[in-house]
């Protein structure tokens, strides 16, 4: 595989200056203490919430902010933090996108190749790699090197551990500007192969389809089976409380892409689940 | 409210159950097959007890009350006057119906029987007994002094008074009831089955490995343990015995089938802690290896 040697990221730099990294090019710590650099952009744009979420974000750990969604959410996000900017333009000088979309992939694709066609070849492109692979999704751009999947959900941004899916496209420096990235916003990253529902969606989503089975078959009543799986069997929410908190639309779409991807009667994806995926808002 | 109940079988959860019930100031018949297995499941009570004591949330006297609060049988008709009689017996259907054929022979008509199967059907378990409505599933969890679920499990035949009393005797000995239809797996071990099949199939697929996968599920996912350090810790021998039993009880269900990996590690002796070797390994005093 050819390797690209690009050009070392302004992400790379801020990252690297802020860290301590030796004169042997090794990261040893996450420095403490050191004043900001000056702000880098970045651009996020895919789906609502996940992309209020990751604005959030990246704006309280000092990046300057760009958004867009996909479509406009139905009621005006509220930020923690100000100075986030709304947009359809991708300013000049960006130096890191991220994409959130899972369930409308025609509008991921347009995305991406909008990326392509207005970036530099050297700025990374951190994409949710959960209903396609980010294998995928390297094929519809030109700088196929520089695209890394990721395990995005929402409620998944608050946890300090993130899950990444490099591309057989991805080189080094790639994935090493996605770590510092991921670091500088708080988060260790756990590298794992890019497939579909990657490891934890792809749990959490089957638990909660096998939740709605079990009420079509009225064993028991969505309350009492948040109550059991969490006094039972300890889970820190019940299922239909993991529903409300990622979304069943997003539930949906991850299940609808592992039963497309397996072929397996196994992700049969519920009807109950089906049907209220479709009618929520 | 039962002023007096039966148990039968004194393994961790009827032990647990007799150590609730007369902290409740419920008069318990216990059972098993001979004194020796009495004899140490009332040792177990009287030793957790006075840990109470020592930790303050009992007095002495408190302790010897709930001591004499229990009788010891080795003759199930002995079980005779008691209105309600939990079977908690090794997880084998035809031993459990044969307690039941025997309990429904010499127990009052009215009296409720239950039992703590955790995944075979109240339905079969008391077919052919006499006025099947007051048949029922009480399943506790383990470990069951700190896990306040009980799931009260209603059979094909189950009355809702049946349901009821069950569910104020669960109330009572200090624990949270929810009512389920009797289906394989009930609801908590049914619906938290893919956390463990969908880890298996992941590694089984090297998209990580055991390790990365329950650190994911620890960290990002918030559960305090992670799937195969859980495996591990159950026995996969319970593991795959109990998934097994779901998947047959389901009639195939492919959503249930276990992972060929259980079957293979059963089979080479990896049962987990209890052997130190699962999915990871353990020293001797029980730590994983790093």
């Amino acid at each position: 595989m050819k390797t690209n040697k690009k050009k070392t990221s302004k992400i790379s730099k801020r990252a690297a200056k802020k860290s301590n990294v030796n004169k042997k090019g090794t990261e040893t710590s996450f420095p403490k203490g050191q004043s900001k650099p000056a702000p880098v952009r970045i651009f996020i744009t895919g789906e609502s919430p996940l992309v209020e979420q990751y604005a959030d974000v990246c704006s309280e750990h000092g990046y300057d902010v760009y958004i867009s969604w996909n479509e406009m959410p139905a009621q005006k996000p509220e930020f923690n933090n100000h100075g986030i900017k709304i947009t359809n333009i991708i300013p000049a000088n960006t130096s890191l996108v991220i994409e959130l979309t899972n369930i409308d992939i025609f509008a991921k694709k347009k995305n991406l190749e909008r990326f392509d066609s207005t970036l530099t070849m050297s700025t990374p492109i951190i994409s949710s790699s959960v209903t396609v692979t980010a294998t995928e999704q390297s094929l519809w751009l030109s700088g196929k090197h520089r695209l890394v999947g990721f395990a995005a959900l929402p409620m998944l941004i608050q946890k300090p551990l993130v899950e990444i899916a490099p591309t057989v496209y991805s080189p080094k420096e790639t994935l090493d500007v996605i770590k510092l990235f991921f670091r500088s916003i708080g988060k260790e990253i756990e590298i794992v192969q890019d497939r579909i529902g990657m490891v934890l969606p792809r749990i959490l989503c089957r638990i909660i389809n096998e939740s709605a089975f079990a009420i079509t078959e009225d064993i028991a009543s969505p309350q009492d089976i948040d109550t059991a799986l969490k006094l039972g069997v300890k889970f820190p929410l019940g299922p239909f409380e993991l529903a409300e908190q990622i979304g069943l639309k997003q539930v949906y779409a991850v299940l609808s892409a592992l039963h497309t991807d397996l072929q397996e009667e196994r992700y049969r994806i519920a009807p109950l689940l089906k049907q209220l995926a479709m009618t929520r808002v | 409210m039962f002023k007096q109940i039966g148990i039968v079988g004194t393994g961790t959860i009827g032990t647990g159950i007799a150590q609730l019930a007369v902290l409740s100031k419920i008069d318990v018949q216990l059972y098993d097959v001979n004194d020796t297995l009495l004899r140490r499941s009332t040792v177990r009570i009287n030793a957790n007890l006075r840990k109470m004591v020592n930790l303050g949330k009992l007095t002495p006297e408190e302790v010897q009350a709930s001591m004499e609060r229990i009788r010891t049988r080795t003759s199930l008709p002995d079980l005779g006057h008691c209105d309600f009689i939990i079977e908690s017996v090794i997880e084998d259907i035809r031993v459990k119906k044969d307690i039941f054929k025997h309990l429904d022979a010499n127990t009052k008509s009215t009296a409720i029987l239950a039992s703590t199967t955790s995944s075979l059907s109240i339905t079969s378990i008391g077919a052919n007994t006499r006025n099947p409505e007051r048949i029922a599933g009480v399943h506790f969890f383990y470990p069951i002094e700190t896990s306040s679920l009980v799931e009260v499990v209603k059979g094909f035949k189950t009355n809702n008074e049946t349901a009821e009393r069950i569910i104020a005797f669960v109330n009572l000995i200090g624990k949270t009831p929810i009512v389920v239809k009797d289906t394989p797996g009930f609801i908590a071990n049914r619906v938290s089955q893919p956390l463990y099949s969908e880890s298996l199939r992941l590694l089984g697929e090297n998209v990580a490995n055991a390790e990365q996968i329950d650190r994911i599920v620890k960290i990002i996912g918030g559960f305090p343990a992670g799937p195969f350090e859980s495996m591990d810790q159950m026995g996969i021998d319970a593991t795959l015995a109990e998934m097994q039993s779901l998947f047959e009880q389901s009639y195939g269900e492919p959503r249930l089938r276990p992972h060929p990996i259980l079957k293979q590690m059963v089979e080479s002796g990896w049962l987990g802690k209890k052997t130190n070797k699962g999915f990871f390994s353990y020293d001797e005093t029980n730590d994983k290896e790093l």
